[in-house]
């Protein structure tokens, strides 16, 4: 690897080898982000279903009973949350407020988020 | 110092001109309670003499000595040997990442230093300025103006950590923003906000704050950059209602 | 003394960022509730394509629901642009990505701003 700064570095983006917990927030808040943003792509195009009648989108729906799809779903759940929840920090950090505490806040925020995921999973997997 | 002795091996990046990096390994007897500079200058001086590294006041003002140990960007001077091995284990040296390498473990900062010049800010402030306005300021005679110097020793370990620096070279970086943050409060000069306000500026910031953990001299560049923010977002507010 | 060295204002200053906030903050609201109604409070969770034909008559839900469009789909490409810039393009390129999100974004709102219609109108 080359020393100065390079576009091809950006996988170490995400290597938290020797990082502390900023880092930890800073590639989750990313791997979220792009996560996030395919999953908008997929939804836009799973709603597509709904235009061509009742038909093809209740098959759909019937389709996303399946433990795989509910899998993928709480994954976006958690990617929300996570991303939500640091965003917040992230916000309030950039208004001067708390940015001292922002080791502190992340991993706060973080066990509100676990708590959600666990709530939702709850419901998804063993819910009516 | 203590009187054990700890067999080391030092794995140490060489580069020379345009080689691709290599890492040479020597093993050393060590006091543990020596500095990992200790350790690279005795490679220096009686195992080989084409190892070039960077140093000067050997107490941590000087900001030279900065170097990647075992992945964590230090100050080798003030980075006892204990603390970053143990008896027999190895301690890997690097140099600082997100910077030119000019040969082994010296780097070249001459960009940085350009653009830390282009911050304006003063190297010696009165005390009020030149503290965190969250820490203890000590003063002697609070009837008396003191001043002293600011924190930042320009030693880079900052941007060596910092991810966004990684893989943009036209990023500022958390030590030229604590900079031009540390020269507008001294000096309220609306320029430097201006020259921040991008995404080379402080929005290149990802708030990972590894800046802040790896400096070695309480200058809080994390903090800075989001003050630095603040400063800005309320120029634009304030400019937004029509009010300068 | 060495004055700044003149920097191209590019890409994203406190307007693109604050922007990029403020609709990360409104994401958070408007999921909240689309998130809400959809799965606990629309009877059946909206599983069935009579019961989310059933909710789009409500005359707020187009309206929120086009909002949300419209917001999550511009805070997303945002910070993804963010990240695109993080690998320090050149400009002919940030033009490129700049076109492509822009392109990409109005087409998302378009198409589905067009199906939230549709689905109101059955």
């Amino acid at each position: 690897m080359t020393n100065p700064p390079s576009p091809s570095h950006f996988w170490r983006w995400f290597d938290p080898r020797n990082r502390q917990v900023g880092t930890w927030a800073y590639i989750l808040n990313r791997i979220t982000a792009l996560g996030l943003t395919l999953y908008l792509a997929l939804h836009l195009v799973a709603l597509s279903q709904l235009a061509q009648g009742a038909a093809v989108y209740d098959n759909f729906v019937a389709l996303a009973h399946n433990p795989v799809f509910k899998v993928g779903e709480m994954l976006v759940i958690a990617a929300g949350l996570i991303h939500g929840l640091n965003g917040i920090r992230i916000a309030l950090n950039s208004f001067g407020i708390g940015a001292r505490l922002q080791k502190s806040s992340f991993l706060m925020l973080m066990l509100f988020a676990l708590a959600g995921i666990g709530y939702f999973g709850f419901i998804m997997f063993f819910g009516e | 110092m203590s009187n054990e002795t700890w067999k080391i091996t030092f794995l140490v990046s060489r580069q020379k001109a345009q080689e691709s990096r290599q890492f040479q390994s020597f093993e050393m007897d060590v006091d543990p309670d020596e500095y990992v500079l200790d350790g690279i200058e005795r490679i220096w001086a009686f195992r080989d003499r084409s190892l070039t590294y960077r140093h000067a006041c050997h107490h941590s003002t000087c900001g030279a000595c900065g170097m990647v140990i075992n992945g964590v960007e230090k100050l080798t001077c003030i980075t006892p040997i204990r603390s970053v091995t143990s008896n027999g284990g190895t301690i890997k040296v690097e140099p600082l990442r997100n910077f030119p390498v000019t040969s082994d473990l010296v780097v070249d900062m001459r960009q940085f230093y350009t653009h830390l010049e282009e911050a304006r800010f003063g190297q010696v402030a009165p005390v009020e300025e030149a503290c965190l306005p969250f820490e203890k300021q000590q003063i002697a005679d609070p009837s008396s103006t003191y001043e002293r110097l600011v924190d930042c020793i320009e030693c880079g370990l900052c941007i060596s950590a910092c991810p966004s620096a990684l893989t943009s070279s036209s990023y500022l970086g958390p030590a030229i923003l604590a900079a031009a943050q540390q020269g507008y409060m001294q000096s309220k000069d609306l320029q430097l906000t201006h020259w921040v306000d991008s995404h080379d500026g402080v929005w290149g910031c990802h708030s990972a704050f590894e800046c802040s953990e790896v400096c070695p001299s309480n200058v809080e560049p994390g903090w800075r950059i989001m003050d630095m923010r603040k400063i800005i977002i309320a120029r634009r507010v304030r400019s937004f209602f029509g009010r300068t | 003394m060495i004055e700044n060295t003149s920097r191209p204002k590019n890409n994203e200053g406190v307007g693109l960022w604050l922007t990029k906030i403020i609709l990360g903050l409104l994401v958070i609201v408007v999921l909240g509730i689309h998130f809400i109604i959809n799965h606990a409070v629309a009877p059946g969770g909206l599983l069935t394509y009579a019961d989310v034909i059933r909710y789009y008559k409500v005359p707020i839900v187009p309206v929120m629901e086009i909002f949300f469009l419209v917001v999550v789909v511009s805070h997303s490409l945002l910070g993804f642009r963010a990240i695109l810039l993080d690998l320090n393009p050149v400009a002919g390129i940030r033009r490129a990505i700049d076109g492509i999100l822009l392109v990409a974004g109005t087409a998302a709102i378009v198409y589905g701003a067009w199906l939230v219609i549709l689905l109101a109108s059955r």
